[in-house]
């Protein structure tokens, strides 16, 4: 058998990696790939639909779609992946500080989190942005903002059940300090399932940062963003102008399905207890395996 | 003092155990929601009076607002001052309706709350009865239909398959009623009782209006529950999952308890940790309602909301974000006692 | 009983058990022969992945999913039960065989009364009203040795002791009147005195009801107190099926020798050493740890007054149920727990009032042993890296020099030296145990305390790990203090015994003192407790029950 654990092959990871390697095609190759420029109107060629010439049809400025589907990833994963990533660095460490350390300033900290939590995330999102200004930045900065307290939250109460269990004491028999009780045995552990969060995180980013363009408090024309896009054709899709919102909002559900998809697979893979339970139903019904003495 | 209090507190009925010591909390989270609020309109660069008049404010207009929000004073004395405004009920007035912000939001709450709460039932129907199925039957049709639709759902745009409903059930075929509005611009509302048209048009006895305000609520309903139906769906499975392969399900099954009084307590025990969750499909929905609103010009709060964006309407946007909070916090308060109270491991 | 007695009321012939995917590995049942006759108690032994359990299940046609019948049937009265239909599979479940699991806690509703769950069983065999059913349940469980089951019917699962629990599930199988009961390792995990107490219920409400019981069990001890015949499995098979007394006294099959050799006691065969003994290693006194009650203003003496001494390569014995404090003071003496007072002097130095920072250097003294093997090692970490950890924290050395020590260690407790790079899962748990113990002894500890170090191991396994801690205790010359409930491991390896009970020791002496003629009535009542194999005439309950005449 080759090495390759099982959990990679399923045909849910085999999408989810296909997915993801034509994204980081499409962001690496876009001028090469795209037809036209991603920006520029074309007044004559206003709302045609796909042909051989705009595959995936035009706009009302007459933009070719296909193109700014093509650009759009590389500013939709951009801001996704920095914002998650930012969220990620800040709410692991200070999830691993105010689990391990009970005190006023952690149940200080996790009253400010429930505050933040208390509005609904698309609320807060777009009230944020509306505030801070309608910049791509900002639209990032905002996400780490909400996706801060989801890393720490989860660290955290990683944490405070993994600092109970006797491994953890039986480090501190072993003269472990604090920090390398933290760093050494906690992280690692309360690690994991942040992983799997990292993924499914920038998939929700990806929607928030489409819903947010969608009503105008994200990026603004004409940048190629698949929200706004898809709010550009909102209005002739009563008219049955299909292709405008049609094709950046496919590329939202792909985009997203991928790292929902890539969620589960690091979920399958990092589950000890599964490969634990692999292994002992093996050795259980081996006889006399129970020591080499 | 404080064992004082407790012993009172054991002397109350376990329900009231639960629910006043969680009344009390409710003070401080709305504190520290107002709190949020206050400081979020701080964020901004340039003059607070200014943002909240609008640049069209004349100056005695500014530096009357300066005066009374105390803009003069320190930032905390400001924060008193907003939370005293906000106590009597003066959100600030509207710079694009020239409303007070507290009427407006009134004003457009039923229609939100009326979307929500459909949106919700038929989230729930389709969430609970998917996951149940899809675990007592596993390796079944349901079952892998459950797990593409539990992915799918998670990644659909809410904003987008509501367009794409509109176009194949309105433009194509002709089948759904026109995405503009609650109801049709033929019909006068009916008569305020609820502030639900469906409902106030059934005590008003009149059909038409009870068919029209049905047929607009449908799609925008269905684009709610489609995509939030999933989510619920996948949460429930693992929890009602992990309970079907309790020990204890096993031995009532060794025991020879049918099937259906089986799954019947399985449910009854995944109820704690349901509730939670639909309490957070509350706050998913209404944010959700924000994208949905628009796209079917519903006129509620979350279409309030997106022109308040749109027109730098910062108060405007302040009082609907203080009202999303304490609308939220109140669900979640609910969602807590109930919680509490069907779990009978929680000791008080 | 209006059965004729010859007619077995379960029949198993030439069953066979695989897995539904093709596999190269051995069937999980195969051969399968058994009859139970009328009231019988059959005892069914054996170690972990014997297929025990697997019979029960097969029994009451409830294999996991991914197994099934490949061979052979299943009778109840001479009724083959895979021509049942699906109601009447329903009904024959708790109806006429009815399953006793291991932890009761985990096999009631968490959030249904205890009366109700039995009411949900007699009305899904039984057409009986609600109200007949309550007063049948509420009787029951008055008849199974619950005090006050009028009001403790009522009462939800949490509420209840594990002994309790059991007891209702034990009334939870009854209710319906099967013909037979199995009982799966009924008793596991239960405090001794509180298991002896549930058996003996057990076997004299099925006595009086006239039912059969298949008692499954590891336990050689619970086989020989309690059953008629006695059947040994291993890897699937039934190596071999005989009267008890007879089984006992000569066992047919190699398998069946070592498995009682390995269950009886080794008597201490090394001398003290003498000379050292005038100033002891560790010197407790007076030892108090409180900790906060439940309620508030209400506190708890997990530890009252403690003191004794360990002199140095002595092993002390410290014995007692859950509960009882035992594991508190390990904890104090390692300093996972800040004790309230009293004195704690290691090597004449007093240790409980040091710095953390003070404590480090002596970490490399004082070492403990975890109960359990799997938990306390963390997950994620390989063998080679979790038995150097003290090492690294506590000594300057190279990682070479650090490789060499694990493999040194690893050979002291008989692990094979490649075992170093894998992870704890990989393990079974009687090699998770040695990976604890080389984890202890690698910074060559002078005092080393082991909690429980044979509970939760199978038969041989345990024999293999007593060994072990014999011949680290006689090559290092290891003081030792010995958390334990299993009195059995105690023969074998402690000089003196303290016995606990609620923070307090009762007893203390000599272990072959303490053994021979206890003098406290608690002492008494938990050796009285115990089930041994030696000196077994016939199935005959507990010596408690003899003492008492009666059960509860």
């Amino acid at each position: 058998m080759s090495r390759i654990p099982h959990s990679l092959r399923s045909p849910a990871a085999v999408i989810g990696f296909a997915l993801l390697f034509l994204q980081i095609l499409l962001i690496l190759f876009a001028p090469l790939l795209s037809p036209y420029s991603p920006v520029e109107a074309d007044a004559l060629a206003s709302l045609q639909p796909p042909s051989a010439a705009h595959w995936f049809g035009t706009d009302i400025t007459g933009m070719d779609v296909f193109s700014r589907v093509i650009y759009a990833t590389r500013i939709n994963l951009l801001i996704s992946v920095v914002s998650v990533a930012v969220a990620f660095l800040i709410g692991v460490p200070l999830g691993l500080f105010i689990g391990y350390y009970k005190g006023i300033v952690s149940s200080l900290v996790m009253r400010l989190f429930d505050f933040i939590q208390a509005f609904p995330i698309f609320v807060l999102g777009m009230a944020l942005v509306a505030v801070m200004g309608q910049e791509i930045w900002n639209v990032a900065i905002v996400l780490a903002i909400l996706f801060t307290p989801v890393f720490a939250r989860l660290i955290r109460a990683e944490v405070l059940s993994l600092r109970e269990r006797p491994f953890v004491a039986a480090a501190r028999c072993s003269g472990a300090s604090d920090l390398h009780i933290m760093f050494g045995h906690l992280l690692l552990n309360a690690l994991l399932p942040a992983m799997v969060q990292v993924s499914i995180s920038i998939g929700m980013a990806i929607l928030l940062t489409a819903g947010l363009s969608f009503i105008g408090a994200g990026v603004r024309m004409p940048v190629p963003e698949w929200g706004l896009m898809v709010s550009s054709g909102a209005q002739q899709m009563i008219l049955g102008v299909w292709w405008v919102s049609l094709f950046p909002g496919l590329a939202i559900v792909f985009s997203v399905l991928c790292f929902a998809l890539l969620g589960d697979v690091i979920r399958d893979l990092l589950d000890p207890t599964k490969t634990r339970r692999a292994v002992s139903t093996s050795t259980d019904i081996i006889p006399g395996i129970g020591g080499p003495l | 003092m404080l064992t004082g209090l407790r012993r009172f507190q054991q002397m109350l009925p376990r329900s009231l155990q639960i629910i006043l010591p969680r009344l009390l909390l409710l003070a401080p989270q709305m504190f520290g929601v107002l709190f949020v609020t206050f400081f979020l309109i701080r964020l901004l660069p340039g003059d607070p009076a200014v943002l909240l008049l609008g640049n069209m404010a004349t100056p005695e207009a500014v530096a009357q607002l300066r005066e009374r929000l105390g803009l003069n004073d320190s930032i905390w004395v400001q924060f008193i001052a907003y939370c005293r405004n906000v106590l009597h009920g003066d959100l600030g007035i509207s710079i694009f309706t020239s409303h007070p912000v507290l009427t407006d939001l009134m004003e457009r709450a039923p229609a939100t709350l009326e979307l929500i709460f459909y949106a919700m039932i038929l989230t729930v129907a389709i969430g609970l009865l998917l996951a149940v199925v899809s675990v007592v039957r596993p390796g079944g049709f349901t079952d892998v239909a459950t797990r593409i639709y539990g992915l799918a759902a998670g990644a659909i745009p809410d904003f987008w398959i509501g367009l794409i409903l509109i176009f194949v059930f309105f433009s194509k075929l002709g089948w759904a009623a026109a995405p503009f509005g609650r109801i049709d611009a033929m019909l006068s509302e009916p008569p305020y009782v609820t502030g639900f048209y469906t409902i106030d048009a059934l005590v008003a006895g009149d059909f038409g209006v009870l068919h029209s305000a049905a047929g607009r609520l449908l799609l925008p309903v269905i684009t709610l529950a489609v995509v939030n139906a999933g989510a619920l769906m996948k949460m429930t499975q693992s929890v009602f999952g992990k309970v079907w392969a309790s020990p204890f399900v096993r031995h009532a099954r060794a025991s020879g308890v049918p099937e259906r009084v089986i799954i019947r307590a399985a449910l009854r025990n995944s109820l704690p940790p349901i509730i939670t969750i639909v309490g957070f499909l509350v706050g998913f929905l209404l944010g959700a309602a924000v994208l949905v609103e628009t796209i079917f010009s519903w006129g509620g709060l979350g279409q309030y909301a997106v022109q308040a964006v749109m027109n730098s309407d910062y108060p405007a946007l302040q009082g609907f974000i203080l009202v999303a909070a304490a609308f939220i916090l109140v669900v979640y308060l609910i969602v807590d006692i109930l919680y509490e109270l069907v779990d009978p491991r929680i000791r008080v | 009983m209006q059965e004729v007695p010859s007619v077995p009321l379960l029949r198993i012939d030439s069953l066979r058990v695989e897995s539904i995917t093709p596999t190269s590995a051995p069937p999980f049942l195969q051969g399968i022969n058994l009859r139970l006759m009328p009231n019988e108690i059959l005892g069914v032994v054996g170690e972990t992945g014997a297929g025990k359990s697997l019979l029960a299940r097969a029994i009451l046609d409830l294999l996991p999913e991914d197994l099934r019948v490949t061979e052979g049937e299943i009778f109840s009265r001479e009724r083959p039960l895979s021509r049942l239909s699906p109601a009447e599979r329903r009904a024959f479940r708790g109806g006429e065989v009815a399953l006793i699991g291991t932890n009761a806690k985990e096999l009631l509703d968490p959030v249904v009364t205890v009366g109700s769950q039995l009411v949900r069983v007699l009305r899904s065999h039984h057409r009986v009203s609600r109200r007949e059913a309550w007063a049948r349940a509420v009787s029951l469980l008055a008849e199974v040795g619950i005090v006050n089951a009028k009001e403790r019917a009522h009462a939800y699962p949490h509420e209840l002791s594990g002994g309790m629990a059991q007891r209702v599930v034990i009334a939870m199988s009854l209710i319906s009147e099967p013909k037979v009961v199995l009982a799966d390792d009924a008793t596991l995990g239960l405090d001794a005195t509180v298991s002896v107490q549930v058996l003996d219920m057990l076997v004299e409400r099925t006595r009086k009801m006239g039912v059969s019981v298949i008692l499954i069990t590891h336990d050689l001890g619970i086989v020989a107190h309690y059953c008629n015949r006695v059947a040994v499995m291993r890897s699937g098979r039934i190596e071999e099926i005989r009267d008890t007394v007879d089984f006992l006294a000569r066992p047919d099959h190699r398998y069946s020798q070592d498995l009682l050799e390995a269950a009886k006691a080794r008597p201490i065969p090394w001398v003290r050493s003498i000379g050292k003994a005038d100033t002891p290693l560790l010197e407790v006194s007076n030892l108090v740890k409180i900790f906060p009650g439940k309620r508030p203003g209400e506190e708890v003496r997990a530890v009252d007054g403690v003191s004794f001494l360990i002199p140095p390569s002595e092993t002390l014995a410290l014995v007692g149920e859950s509960g009882s404090g035992k594991t508190t003071i390990g904890q104090c003496l390692v300093r996972l727990l800040q004790s309230d007072s009293g004195r704690v002097l290691f090597d004449g130095q007093e240790i409980t009032t040091l710095s953390e920072a003070r404590f480090r250097p002596l970490r490399r003294r004082i070492q403990m042993v975890f109960q359990e093997p799997y938990v306390a090692l963390n997950p994620r970490w390989r063998v080679r890296h979790l038995v150097d950890e003290p090492l690294r924290m506590l000594d300057k050395l190279t990682s070479a020099e650090r490789l060499k020590r694990v493999h040194g260690m690893l050979e002291l407790v008989r692990l094979p030296a490649r075992y170093a790079e894998l992870y704890p899962y990989e393990l079974t748990a009687g090699e998770q145990k040695r990976v604890g113990m080389a984890r202890a002894l690698i910074s060559r500890p002078d005092f080393v305390i082991f909690d429980e170090p044979t509970t939760a191991l199978d038969i041989r396994v345990r024999a293999q790990i007593i060994d072990l801690v014999r011949q680290l205790q006689s090559d290092m010359q290891l003081s030792a203090l010995f958390i334990t409930h299993d009195l059995n491991s105690v023969r074998s390896l402690a000089h003196n015994v303290a016995v606990m009970n609620r923070g307090r020791i009762v007893e203390m002496g000599s272990m072959e003192e303490v053994f021979a003629r206890p003098k406290d009535p608690y002492t008494q009542k938990l050796l009285a407790a115990e089930l041994g194999i030696e000196g077994i005439h016939g199935p005959q309950g507990s010596a408690a029950a003899k003492k008492k005449g009666t059960v509860d």
